[in-house]
C-alpha cells in the first residue's frame, strides 16, 4: 500500500533509552526555545542562567521550585494511574478544584480535635472531594461505556463555576464582605506545615514524593497494581484472567480524582491558606503533560514535575533579568512533550490493535528484570 | 427581571454573537471528529486565530488578510496535530494538550511583544449592509446590526451540512472515521482523508478565534478563549456530530452565556453560574444516554493502522 512508508514508526527513538529520550527532548526544546528567544531580542545563554538561578541557585529558588512541583505532581499522578489502566483522566483541574473547596470546607471549621488530625481530617477530605468529582466519568466508564475524556473534561468547567459559586454570599464557605470572592482563612490547626522557615515551601510536596513511592510500588508490587496494569494492556487478557474490568476502572478513575483532589488540597491547606476563584490556573493540565511524557511512571512524573517546576519557578527570574516574559514557561513545557511524541516514544501510546498487543509484551518482558 | 421584547431580541442578539465563534469552530470540530481524530487543540488553534488576526488587522488595516492569517495560523497548528495523530498515530489527547500548551505559551509572549501597550484597538469585521435594516424590529438587532463574520458563523454550517451529506466527498469524509478500512479498500487515501479533516478544523478554529477577537472586541488579551474550544467540543456531542445541529448547540451554548451575563447584572435570584454550567452538565447527559442516543463515530481517537483488520 502506498501510504505504508508513512505510518511505519521512526524507530530511532527506541534505540535511546526512555529516559535518555526524555532527556533529548528536553534539550531540543531547550534549544528551540533558545531560538524565540534570541528572536525575542534577549541572549538564551543568559536567560537560561536566570532560569537555573531562580530555580534552583539558592534556597529560596529551591523552596519556590518545590512550591511548583507539588501540585504538578500529584496532578500527575491522577493523570498517570489513570494512563496506566487505559484511561484518561482530563479531569485533573477539577478533580483540584473540589479537593481543594473539601479540604477548605473543613479546615476552616474548629473542631475539638488536636491539630494533626484536624489536618489529616482536611487531607482526607480533599482526597474525597476529588474522588467525589471521578464518581461520574467513572462510573460512566466503568458501567456504561461513555469515553471518559470528553466526561472529565466538562467537568472541569462545572467544577470552576461550583466552586465560584460556592465563593459568593450566602454560601456558608464565603468571606464575609470579601472584595474578591474567597474563602475565610484556613485554621492553623489544618495548615501543612511550612518545611523551611521563611520560603513557602510546604508539606504538600512530602507528601507527593511519599505518594509517588506508594504509587510505584503499588503499581508494581499489588495485585492492584497488577490488575491496573491488566485491564490497561490487554483488557480481554484481564477479563479472562477474572479481573472485574469494570470495578477495577472505576475505582482507578476515583483514586486518580482523589490524587488530584489531594493536589488542591495540597495548594489551599500548604500555600494560598484560602479557596479562590480561578485559583488552579491550568496546572490540571500541566499535569497532563507531566505524567504522558513519561507514560505514567510515577518516579518518571516525580523527575518531570521537578523539571516543570524548576521552569515555573525559574522563568519570573527571567523575566526580571531579560525581559523575556514568563510564559516562556509554558513554551518550553509544550515543546519538551512534542518532541517526547515526536522523537518516537510512546509506544504505549499508540492505541493500535496488533502493534499495541506486540509491545505490550515486550514491555511486560522487560518490566520482568 | 422584567421580560420585554426588547429584552429578548437584546439576548437574542447577545446569544448569536457569542456563539458565531463556538459555530465557526464546531463546523471544524464535525469534520475532525468525523474522520476519527479527536482534537482538543482546537482551543489553541482558535488562540493562535485570534492573535493572528489581530496582528494581521493592526499591520494590514485590512480585516479579510487578518482572516486568513487566522485561518492559515489554525491551519498550521493543525497540520502538527496530524502529522502527530495520523503519521506518527500518537494520542489524540496529548497531541491537542501541547498544542493547547504551546499556543498559550506562545500568543502571550507574542502579544507583549507586538503590544506593549496591552489592549491595541485595530480594524474590526464590519457591519454590512443598508443602515436602515438594522432598525427593523427584532431582526434589526439580533441579524442586521451583527459583523459580517456573524453572518458567515450562520451561514456556513448549512453549507457544511450539505457537503457532508450530500456530496460524494462528504461520504468519504464520514465513512473513514466509521470504517477506514473499507475506505482503504475502496481505494481511497485514508490519511489523505483524516489531514484534509484535521486541517479543515485548524482552518475554522483560527477562523472562529478571529471571530472571537475581531468581531466586538479589536483586541487580543491573553487566554481570552477562555475554555470555548472545549465548549465546542461539547455542541458536537450535544449536535451528534452533525454540522447544523453542532451549530444550534453552539446558540444554545451562547444562549447560557448571553444568560448568564444577565444574570449577574440584574442580580437575579438564580446564581449565574447556573445557566453556564447547563450545557457542560447536557453533554455529559447526552454522552450517558439519558437525551436520547449519541453515538460518536466509531473509530473516534482511535489510531488507524493499516495492517490491523
Amino acid at each position: 500500500m502506498n501510504g505504508r512508508r508513512s505510518i511505519v514508526p521512526l524507530r530511532l527513538g527506541e534505540v535511546v533509552s526512555s529516559g535518555g529520550r526524555l532527556g533529548l527532548a528536553i534539550v531540543l526544546a531547550l534549544t528551540v526555545s533558545a531560538g524565540l528567544i534570541l528572536a525575542a531580542g534577549a541572549n538564551p545563554i543568559e536567560a537560561y542562567a536566570a532560569l537555573l538561578k531562580g530555580s534552583i541557585g539558592s534556597v529560596a529558588a529551591l523552596a519556590n521550585t518545590g512550591v511548583r512541583a507539588a501540585p504538578l505532581l500529584l496532578g500527575g499522578f491522577a493523570v498517570g494511574l489513570a494512563f496506566k489502566s487505559g484511561l484518561w483522566n482530563i479531569g485533573g483541574e477539577g478533580q483540584i478544584y473540589l479537593g481543594a473547596t473539601a479540604a477548605t470546607a473543613v479546615g476552616i471549621i474548629p473542631l475539638p480535635v488536636p491539630a494533626w488530625l484536624h489536618l489529616l481530617l482536611a487531607v482526607m477530605a480533599g482526597f474525597a472531594g476529588g474522588a467525589l468529582w471521578a464518581l461520574i466519568p467513572g462510573y460512566l466508564r466503568a458501567y456504561r461505556g461513555t469515553s471518559e475524556v470528553v466526561t472529565t473534561l466538562m467537568l472541569n468547567y462545572v467544577a470552576g463555576y461550583l466552586v465560584s459559586w460556592l465563593l459568593h454570599e450566602p454560601s456558608p464557605l464565603a468571606e464575609k464582605g470579601a472584595f474578591f470572592p474567597m474563602s475565610p482563612l484556613i485554621l492553623p490547626s489544618a495548615r501543612l506545615p511550612i518545611l523551611v522557615k521563611g520560603t513557602s515551601l510546604h508539606a504538600g510536596l512530602i507528601l507527593a514524593v511519599v505518594l509517588g513511592v506508594v504509587l510505584h510500588f503499588v503499581l508494581r508490587y499489588t495485585p492492584f497494581g497488577f490488575r491496573t496494569r491488566l485491564v490497561g494492556g490487554n483488557p480481554e487478557a484481564a477479563r479472562y484472567a477474572g479481573v472485574g474490568v469494570a470495578r477495577q476502572i472505576f475505582l482507578v478513575l476515583l483514586v486518580c480524582g482523589g490524587l488530584g483532589g489531594l493536589a488542591g488540597a495540597g495548594e489551599v491547606l500548604g500555600l494560598k491558606l484560602r479557596l479562590f476563584d480561578y485559583f488552579v490556573g491550568g496546572v490540571g493540565y500541566e499535569g497532563l503533560a507531566v505524567a504522558l511524557m513519561t507514560k505514567g511512571n510515577p518516579l518518571g512524573i516525580m523527575l518531570a514535575g521537578a523539571f516543570f517546576g524548576c521552569l515555573k519557578a525559574g522563568a519570573s527570574k527571567m523575566q526580571i533579568v531579560t525581559g523575556i516574559e514568563s510564559s516562556m514557561a509554558l513554551v518550553i513545557q509544550g515543546l519538551t512533550v512534542l518532541f517526547v511524541i515526536a522523537i518516537g516514544f510512546g509506544e504505549r501510546m499508540r492505541i493500535t490493535g496488533a502493534e499495541m498487543k506486540e509491545q505490550v509484551t515486550q514491555e511486560d518482558q522487560a518490566d520482568g528484570d | 427581571m422584567e421580560i420585554s421584547l426588547n429584552f429578548i431580541s437584546d439576548l437574542l442578539r447577545a446569544t448569536v454573537r457569542s456563539a458565531a465563534p463556538l459555530m465557526l469552530v464546531s463546523i471544524g470540530g464535525v469534520y475532525t471528529e468525523r474522520v476519527g481524530i479527536s482534537n482538543i487543540g482546537m482551543e489553541g488553534m482558535m488562540l493562535a486565530g485570534a492573535l493572528a488576526s489581530i496582528a494581521a488587522s493592526f499591520f494590514t488595516g485590512n480585516v479579510v488578510i487578518a482572516g486568513i492569517c487566522a485561518m492559515t495560523v489554525g491551519g498550521l497548528l493543525a497540520v502538527v496535530h496530524a502529522y502527530l495523530t495520523v503519521t506518527r498515530r500518537a494520542n489524540h489527547e496529548v497531541s491537542g494538550a501541547v498544542i493547547n500548551l504551546i499556543a498559550l505559551g506562545v500568543t502571550n509572549l507574542l502579544h507583549a511583544r507586538l503590544f506593549p501597550t496591552q489592549r491595541t484597538r485595530v480594524a474590526m469585521y464590519p457591519v454590512l449592509g443598508p443602515p436602515e435594516l438594522r432598525n427593523v424590529p427584532f431582526l434589526g438587532p439580533v441579524i442586521f446590526s451583527q459583523p459580517v463574520i456573524v453572518w458567515i458563523a450562520l451561514t456556513l454550517p448549512m453549507v457544511a451540512t450539505w457537503i457532508l451529506y450530500r456530496t460524494s466527498w462528504g461520504l468519504n469524509i464520514r465513512a473513514v472515521g466509521e470504517h477506514p478500512h473499507a475506505v482503504a479498500t475502496a481505494g481511497l487515501s485514508v490519511s489523505r482523508l483524516k489531514y484534509t479533516g484535521v486541517i479543515l478544523c485548524g482552518l475554522f478554529a483560527g477562523l472562529g478565534g478571529s471571530a472571537l477577537a475581531m468581531a466586538e472586541l479589536g483586541y487580543f488579551a491573553p487566554n481570552m478563549t477562555a475554555g470555548r474550544g472545549f465548549i465546542v467540543l461539547a455542541a458536537i456531542v450535544v449536535g451528534k456530530w452533525n454540522p447544523m445541529w453542532a451549530a444550534a448547540a453552539c446558540l444554545l451554548f451562547g444562549a447560557a452565556d448571553a444568560l448568564q451575563l444577565r444574570f449577574q447584572a440584574l442580580g437575579s435570584a438564580i446564581p449565574y453560574q447556573f445557566p453556564v454550567m447547563a450545557p457542560y452538565l447536557l453533554t455529559i447527559a447526552a454522552l450517558a444516554g439519558l437525551v436520547g442516543r449519541t453515538v460518536p463515530p466509531k473509530t473516534l481517537g482511535k489510531a488507524y493502522d493499516p495492517e490491523a483488520i
